[in-house]
């Protein structure tokens, strides 16, 4: 047995001691030709995905250096204890991607896809492999905090089942707000509509009790065009820069304070452009490996109709995802300031995409509804990327991001905040054994339940749209 | 050559759905003898203003635009299906619009 340890450890060690860029380089290239990729075009994608890390850990570098003592200054100066930087989801997604087990939960995924299918359990094609980030980052979590790989691939297993559920059962509402006919096959797994049961108990409660509040909805579109570039990524970025440095004190009698302030600002905000930038290269990266196991899929299955599930932002045309966001960002930058145990301070995660199109699917559009039940459900992501921030910090060390010490990285709006505290609630039932065992299996059954109920009432609303269609 | 056709694509970063689409057309134009260029934006960016320095929008689904738009709109979802014959039609569009305009 210790032979084939020091075997396998003299084989993988120099591999590994190269770092995460080079080893995705290597697994991502080599996974793709397995899915008969061709080689240049998985070489290609492999390389993509290695500067991608290595460009992002960069950024984060720049950001984190040039806020740190601002930030510092901030915490002393107000005694609001909001020390972590907010990056968004793109540096996320590239350092959950630099890990090599987002490619073991990766093909659990595709298999528990596949098994579905077969079973005739969903008719949902998940094509959206970019994506696959999100649960990944959620096994990955269970492990950090204490559970072995098995458990946490139990975990992802089990969500991803009811994402692929959820994506059957929204189908219609997508049709629905996309005036889309019948034979439409766009629907998503994306983790934001995991969110939906809590929306959809917070949605009844208006439907109940408020139904009056929705008169005063207003034109969504109208008001994003009056927003303008004032809510473009690259401003919030410049507002950060200033707020940061009026409440750490800079002393703008004098020509450096001003000068501090506008330096903070510009770096904000193109770190924040960056982000999407490198974003793109990353998601470019993974193409190949996309096209191939979609290729496989089809082929397996020739002959069957699909829903293809595609990233959420075939939705992103309705105004009302963007009209919630822009009036959500200074609520979130509020509430982050007063939140008990929240770190965070708001920043690339501040257009809260990763809220808004949950509202969107469960309230069908009412803008102020949106807007309330953004405002409620705000904490939830506050405290969830809180949770996960010294998490999230070790893998970007661990992904070659030179961030300073004592500080620490996170995201306000990632996607699936419940799961995070599922993952947390796992990792520690096998870890510190106790209470946490009653409380995981809590946390499970309850999400489950909700999950259930949410589906009924889903069912509920898709037999309308059936029965309007016959009409 | 022909004068390069320019189009924009947008989705909701502006960074993933767009950029799939900006990269299959820009290649399948290639392979088909066009100088075509994709730009892709975050949708919340797209305006009256944006739209005029372009000749086509490659929408992913119905879009709300505040005004109409004066270029035109071909629906590029289907490439996001990764399916090649539902990916046919949307290519087929694009070169007529391609066509149109040299």
């Amino acid at each position: 047995m210790n032979g084939i340890i020091n075997f396998a450890n003299s084989l993988f060690k120099p591999l590994i001691d190269m770092g995460a860029a080079t080893i995705m380089l290597i697994v991502l290239t080599l996974i793709a030709i397995l899915f008969k990729v061709k080689f240049s075009k998985a070489l290609e994608g492999g390389m993509k995905l290695a500067i991608a890390i290595t460009a992002i850990g960069n950024i984060m570098n720049m950001l984190t250096t040039s806020f740190q003592k601002p930030m510092q200054q901030f915490v002393q100066h107000t005694g609001i204890h909001m020390d972590m930087q907010d990056m968004g989801w793109a540096p996320l997604a590239t350092i959950t991607w630099g890990s090599p087990y987002t490619l073991f939960y990766l093909l659990v995924l595709i298999v528990l896809n596949v098994v579905l299918l077969v079973l005739d359990k969903t008719n949902t094609l998940d094509v959206d492999i970019f994506d696959v980030w999100h649960l990944a980052f959620d096994g990955l979590f269970c492990v950090y905090v204490g559970a072995p790989l098995w458990l946490s691939t139990l975990l992802v297993l089990f969500i991803g089942t009811m994402k692929i559920i959820n994506s059957d059962l929204m189908k219609p509402t997508f049709n629905d707000l996309l005036d889309a006919p019948e034979g439409n096959p766009m629907t998503t797994t994306h983790m934001n509509y995991m969110m939906n049961p809590i929306i959809m108990v917070f949605n009844k409660f208006f439907d109940k009790c408020l139904p009056w509040l929705d008169k005063f909805d207003f034109d969504s579109t109208k008001l994003n065009e009056k927003i303008g570039f004032w809510g473009s990524r690259f401003a919030i970025g410049v507002y950060l820069g200033v707020f940061v440095s009026l409440l750490a004190g800079n002393n703008f009698a004098t020509e450096e304070g001003w000068k501090d302030m506008f330096t903070l600002s510009f770096v904000g905000g193109s770190c924040i452009e960056l982000f999407s930038v490198i974003g793109s290269w990353f998601i470019a990266s993974v193409e190949p490996l996309s096209q191939g196991i979609a290729d496989f899929a089809t082929k397996k299955f020739s002959g069957r109709t699909f829903n293809i599930g595609l990233d959420w932002p075939f939705l992103a045309g309705r105004s009302e995802i963007w009209a919630a966001a822009n009036v959500l960002a200074p609520i979130m930058m509020l509430e982050a300031m007063i939140l008990p145990g929240n770190r965070l301070m708001p920043l690339g995660g501040i257009i809260a995409m990763g809220v808004t199109p949950a509202l969107l699917v469960v309230t069908r559009g009412k803008i102020i509804r949106m807007i309330i039940i953004g405002t409620i459900e705000l904490p939830i992501f506050l405290w969830a990327g809180t949770m996960v921030g010294p998490f999230v910090t070790n893998m970007a060390h661990s992904v070659g991001a030179a961030i300073p010490a004592h500080t620490m990285v996170s995201d306000t709006t990632m996607e699936g905040p419940v799961e995070k505290y599922l993952a947390y609630l796992v990792g520690n039932a096998w870890k510190q054994h106790g209470m946490f065992i009653v409380y995981a299996l809590l946390a499970l059954a309850a999400y489950l339940l909700l999950f259930m109920w949410y589906a009924k009432e889903m069912k509920k609303r898709n037999a309308e749209y059936a029965a309007a269609a016959k009409k | 050559m022909s004068r390069q056709v320019k189009f924009i694509a947008a989705c909701g970063a502006g960074v993933n759905s767009s950029h799939q689409i900006k990269d299959a057309v820009e290649a399948e134009m290639r392979k088909r003898g066009y100088n075509v260029k994709v730009d892709a934006y975050m949708i919340k960016d797209v305006n009256e203003d944006l739209l005029s320095k372009y000749d086509g929008y490659l929408t992913i689904a119905k879009t709300d635009l505040s005004f109409t738009p004066k270029i035109p709109l071909i629906d590029a979802g289907p490439i996001l299906y990764r399916i090649p014959a539902m990916a046919k039609p949307v290519y087929d569009n694009v070169e007529k619009v391609v066509k149109e305009i040299n």
